[in-house]
């Protein structure tokens, strides 16, 4: 309710009130006209506060969910016994207890641990459990084993530990200060709109006090002046614009939000399209956050996996027999079980009780070989040895299906070099063959191959107990394996990766085309980013890191040219050492960047970085990790499904369905909505000038006056509004997503062209169209336009009661006001006609009008419907009412103004056409907007 | 975070000279001088159109006026009424009858505006006959008479000072001039002092009736000379009043279509002015 047009029609209202006070204590009997436009001016400026108010009234409220985070109780020893306290009374330097399924009450340093697996994923972006000890393996405490962190989760296992933080000063405490830190910046549209805003005020205030001047010097009173003053402060303001643009924006966001893209703050629609780098977080957003089965290698070949988000068609060839031992092996070795009651869902949803990866082997094998606990009661289990780290690895063994094979099964999987050692043979095309050292090595190709496109490779074996040496009846011990576990039979490998979504690789290609550069940022392994990187096109296909070059080329890192390698991967124990100058050169120089390892505090960097070379940064996220980071943003967009509450509260935007390729329509919808700005600011700001132009004339060639204060607000508020709403509904003119992201600084939203071509081009048409109609019914009652020049002073005088026109007719004071707001009525309907044309003209800024379908857009119609309807009911229906000023108009007058309607179409599409036509050239510098 | 550091003065002073004028790009405020001739010459051509183009539709509008009768006269059916001679701001008339200079320009006022009316000057327009409308044809229009003895106490024939030398002032009132309108009645202009113990009002004519003959009127161009009816009001303060001060209201009546009694026009129908006498 303060700043920009506020102030000025503050100003103007009190300007006002004052004029009425002098007046009346002059003479009591002044007429109301101030005070009424007073209390409009006021009623405008309170009312259009109230809807921005409305419509920005929401608080992010990060601390607040940091707060449910909080764990409520601590298992706790003091004084050799066991207390359960709340966790806020933990104090550094108490000794802790933790068991699967509990959250981490403080950032503990661990003295002991048995089967400890932490959740560190919305800390870190690492979608894998992390196994805890009591070592100390690593100096960054987010890398150590050692230390469990404040508001994770124990997934399994139990430990023991001191509490080395609490509180604020705990890691999550202090991303959570430094979110909250993170101070909010201006979007770039609302840094558009301000500049937009000191441009008109500038206008309107130096063209009021040049006139006031003037109006001083030409002998005027000097409460005339003010009025003037006022009126041309009030002729120059759009008053309802910012609503409009509100408006506008929310209609966007609206529209996005059906496109499954949230937008908290309304601002933040148009900032996603003037997004240039998006910086991505990797796990949840570009993966699907879940394991799946990505590669097979069997009978020394790799098979490619479905990894889409249904993966209902697994393509490779199952045809071999390898692939039937296999794929029993990965039935049954196995302990990962679907809950129950859920045999409606899709397999892909249904909820799992196992670790990620059995999940993903479970879900694997439910698609490809149906009934998977079918397949399992068949083979009864008859002993098992889990997982362990020491082991790494898991067997099971089975009774057959085959009631005639009465042999044991023995199926074990687990670290693939673990795997290999304990075999000795390895199947081929179902024939079991010695593993020779050319299988060996083919092993170990398909291995390293598989382990470097970032996923985690199992092996597989099996092996037939002889029946002789383990009848029916042989008792499995897993505790003394009495079975064999070595000479076993190698079946193949299978390796699993977080995939990514199906989605994005296309989003990515999209980005890129709009000129936008997307960085991945993530706390994964370098490997795992770079081949997620890779399979989504963040690391197009023919580009090279340096390390890269150095491999094909055989040579040292250090040998090779920086300038060759297009893709570069960083990780957070380099980004550390580096000077903010070496990030800015990083990021200027590589189209195609990953930043792999990275902590909060340095995702924040990243962003920084970016928006050190004048980007806009939109940052892409879903854990606690990246909230400084999404409100350090110009726009922060967390994902709705798997975002944690502290993401969603720091970001502007969230994706509902977690698609990274919202975001492309969510960059098209904020383009267009800039584009559509520009249109509904150059509609609006074009009959400034008309409503300019008769508080200038009447005060320099003193003719009654054109149009009244009041009357302008009805064009402003009244017939103007549904119109520039309507432009926002316009569709794209061209591919918008094939062009560079708009310059924050240098493609601003109101520019040169567009003030000139509005104010100096079609405001001065309009304004002679609406004096035309004006003279003309002057004229028409018999003052002929030569006698109305410097008549305002017999005009405008109460005393004056015979006022003789060109025909020798006498005109009373209140039938000379009449025929004035006859006049009123008449600039107004003058005005009102041409803006059809304007509108229709604002539609397109290159393409004519027809190209782009003069029907297409409805809303239009609808606005230039509600022109004429609030123009008909102004005249007709309240133009009784004197405070209104208006009249009824005769129905001729409507149409006086519409030749140069007509004009100023046909003017626009021969702009359009030239710019067309001579791109690039002066006219097209001048005149396009 | 890169604060935007605050310019100093003087670089903002040399970025301001920069723009004024660019000595490396040869920039005038941001243009070159071929530059600015393009678009001097643009706006030029671009104006010179738009001149030409309002002046031809003005021309096209002037061309549909009725150089005799304006197009539409609906805005001022009835007349309104108004006194002469015209005080300077409010209709209040302030004199002396002690002190000739004080109401010295009233009365020339009135000689000049009653300058038409005397004999000499209508003597070729025509007497028409009392109590009916004087409708014509054309293509010549002619006016009526208006004998200013009708005026009596106030023509100045008499009285050279128009009775405010002897402290009863006349103030003439006349009904505005709206072309072809044609009362009904018979109108007269009835003027009433507000309160009656300190003045009364002598009006001229007898009883302030306007003759029809002076209706319909036919415009400036065709009606050549036309007179419009006058009626005097003489205010003649009691001689036992020690107030010299009255205000006087004077409307149409005895006429259907001229009203009298709007709510927003004051003058519609009727005047309202003030006379103060001072010793």
């Amino acid at each position: 309710m303060v700043g920009g047009f506020s102030i000025l029609l503050w100003v103007g209202a009190v300007l006002c009130w004052i004029a009425f006070g002098i007046q009346y204590v002059s003479n009591p009997s002044a007429s109301l006209d101030s005070v009424y436009l007073g209390t409009v001016l006021a009623v405008v400026v309170i009312l259009t506060g109230i809807f921005a108010y409305y419509q920005e009234a929401k608080s992010t409220n990060i601390m607040a969910s940091f707060c449910k985070m909080i764990p409520q109780q601590a298992v706790v020893i003091r004084d050799s016994e066991k207390k359960v306290i709340p966790a806020e009374q933990l104090v550094v330097g108490d000794i802790v207890e933790i068991k699967g399924g509990d959250q981490i009450p403080a950032d503990i340093r661990l003295l002991s641990a048995q089967g400890c697996k932490v959740d560190n994923s919305s800390l870190t972006g690492e979608s894998e459990p992390q196994s805890r000890s009591s070592e100390f393996t690593h100096e960054n405490p987010l890398e150590t084993k050692n230390i469990t962190f404040y508001s994770t989760t124990c997934l399994e296992g139990t430990a023991t530990g001191m509490v080395i933080n609490t509180g604020d000063r705990t890691i999550i405490g202090r991303i959570a200060s430094l979110a909250s830190g993170v101070g909010n910046e201006k979007t770039p549209i609302a840094i558009e709109i301000e500049h937009f805003v000191h441009i008109v005020a500038g206008v309107a205030v130096s063209v009021g006090i040049l006139f006031f001047i003037i109006a001083v010097c030409m002998k005027y009173h000097v409460l005339d002046a003010i009025i003037f003053l006022i009126a041309i402060i009030v002729a120059n303001v759009p008053e309802g614009l910012l609503a409009t643009v509100t408006v506008a924006l929310s209609l966007t966001a609206k529209r996005m939000a059906k496109k499954n893209c949230l937008v908290k703050n309304l601002e933040a629609v148009e900032t996603l399209g003037s997004t240039s780098i998006i910086c991505s977080d990797k796990t949840g957003t570009l993966t699907q956050n879940r394991m799946t089965v990505a590669h097979l290698w069997f009978d020394n070949q790799i098979f490619v996996a479905d990894t889409s988000e249904d993966n209902l068609n697994q393509g490779f060839d199952q045809s071999s027999g390898t692939w039937t031992s296999l794929s029993k092996i990965i039935a049954l070795c196995n302990r990962a079980e679907f809950k129950p009651g859920q045999e409606s869902v899709p397999i892909m949803k249904r909820v799992v009780v196992g670790d990620a990866s059995e999940t993903a082997l479970l879900k694997f094998s439910e698609v490809i070989l149906g009934d998977v606990m079918e397949i399992r009661k068949r083979n009864h289990k008859v002993v098992e040895i889990p997982f362990n780290s020491t082991n790494k690895f898991q067997l099971s063994i089975h009774q057959t299906e085959d009631p005639n094979d009465k042999r044991f099964l023995l199926v074990m999987k687990g670290a693939p070099e673990r795997i290999l050692e304990k075999c000795s043979t390895i199947m081929i095309n179902g024939k079991e063959q010695p593993l020779d050292k050319s299988m060996a090595q083919a092993f170990h190709t398909a291995y390293m191959e598989l382990g470097g496109l970032g996923e985690r490779v199992l092996g597989f074996c099996h092996f037939y107990l002889p029946a002789d040496e383990f009848p029916e009846t042989y008792s499995f011990d897993s505790e003394s394996m009495n079975f064999p576990t070595s000479n076993l039979c190698f079946v193949g490998l299978l390796s699993m990766i977080d995939p990514p979504r199906s989605t994005v690789p296309d989003a990515v290609t999209k980005c890129r085309s709009a000129g936008i550069k997307v960085i991945m940022v993530t706390g994964d392994h370098p490997i795992t980013a770079k081949a997620i990187a890779k399979s989504v096109g963040i690391i197009s296909a023919n580009s090279e890191t340096v390390e890269d070059i150095a491999k094909r080329c055989n040579i040292a890192v250090e040998q090779v040219n920086k300038r060759d390698a297009k893709a570069a991967v960083v990780t957070g124990m380099e980004l550390k050492d580096m000077s903010p100058e070496q990030l800015d050169e990083l990021l200027a120089n590589y189209p195609e960047i990953v930043f792999a390892r990275t902590s909060p505090q340095q995702k924040l960097i990243i962003v920084e970085g970016c928006q050190r070379q004048d980007a806009v940064v939109a940052v892409t996220g879903d854990g606690v990790n990246d909230s400084p980071a999404l409100k350090k943003a110009d726009i922060g967009v967390a994902m709705g499904i798997t975002g944690s509450d502290a993401a969603k509260n720091a970001a502007d935007m969230i994706l509902l369905d977690d698609n990274f390729s919202s975001i492309v329509t969510g960059v098209e919808e904020g383009r267009l909505i800039f584009d559509n700005l520009k249109k509904t600011i150059a509609y609006t700001l074009t009959k400034n000038i008309a409503e300019l132009c008769p508080f200038l004339i009447y005060i320099i060639l003193g003719l009654p006056l054109p149009i009244g204060t009041i009357t302008l607000l009805f064009i402003d508020l009244g017939t103007d509004i549904i119109p520039s709403i309507a432009l926002a509904y316009e569709k794209a003119e061209s591919d918008i997503m094939n062009r560079k992201p708009r310059h924050k600084k240098k493609d601003r939203l109101v520019n040169q062209q567009l003030a000139v071509y509005s104010y100096l081009h079609i405001g001065l048409m309009q304004a002679l169209g609406a004096f035309l109609v004006y003279f003309t019914v002057y004229a028409q009652q018999g003052f002929r336009p030569t006698s109305l020049f410097h008549l305002r002073i017999a005009w405008d005088s109460d005393h004056l009661n015979d006022l003789e026109d060109n025909y020798g007719q006498e005109w009373t004071s209140y039938q000379r006001q009449y025929l004035e707001w006859t006049g009123y009525t008449a600039f107004f309907v003058g005005i009102m006609v041409q803006q059809i044309a304007d509108l229709i003209i604002r539609k397109t800024r290159k393409n004519s009008i027809f190209k782009q379908g003069l029907f297409r857009n409805k809303v239009i119609w609808v606005g230039i419907a509600s022109q004429i309807i609030v123009a008909l009911l102004l005249s007709y229906g309240l133009g009784s009412i004197t405070a209104l000023n208006f009249t009824m108009l005769k129905a001729q007058y409507w149409f006086v103004a519409v030749p140069h309607a007509i004009l100023i179409w046909v003017y626009d599409e021969m702009r359009k056409l030239f710019i067309r036509l001579y791109p690039g050239s002066w006219w097209d510098k001048n005149m396009y907007y | 975070m890169t604060k935007k550091e605050k310019k100093s003065f003087n670089q903002s002073l040399a970025e301001w000279k920069r723009f004024i004028y660019n000595p490396t790009s040869g920039e005038f405020l941001g243009r070159t001088a071929k530059s600015w001739g393009l678009i001097l010459l643009f706006y030029l051509v671009f104006y010179g159109f738009l001149a030409a183009l309002f002046t031809f539709t003005m021309w096209v509008m002037l061309q549909t006026l009725n150089d005799e009768v304006p197009k539409y006269r609906d805005q001022i059916p009835s007349p309104g009424l108004m006194v002469f001679p015209k005080p300077l701001s409010a209709l209040e008339y302030t004199f002396s009858a002690s002190d000739p200079s004080s109401y010295r320009g009233y009365i020339e006022d009135l000689r000049k505006f009653l300058k038409p009316y005397t004999l000499e000057e209508q003597k070729n327009l025509t007497v028409c006959p009392d109590g009916i409308l004087s409708e014509q044809k054309g293509p010549v229009y002619v006016a009526c008479q208006f004998p200013i003895f009708l005026l009596q106490a106030c023509s100045g024939m008499s009285d050279p000072d128009f009775g405010y030398s002897q402290g009863s002032p006349c103030v003439l009132v006349k009904m505005n001039r709206i072309i072809g309108l044609k009362p009904e009645g018979t109108p007269r202009i009835e003027c009433i002092p507000k309160d009656e113990n300190v003045a009364s009002i002598s009006t001229y004519p007898n009883n302030g009736i306007i003759d029809l003959k002076y209706f319909p009127y036919y415009g400036k161009k065709l009606h050549v000379g036309y007179l419009q009816p006058l009626v005097a009001a003489q205010v003649i303060f009691s001689a036992n009043s020690t107030k010299k001060e009255v205000t006087v209201e004077c409307k149409i009546d005895g006429s259907p279509n001229l009203k009298n009694q709007d709510d927003r026009d004051k003058f519609l129908g009727r005047v309202a002015f003030k006379i103060i006498a001072r010793a």
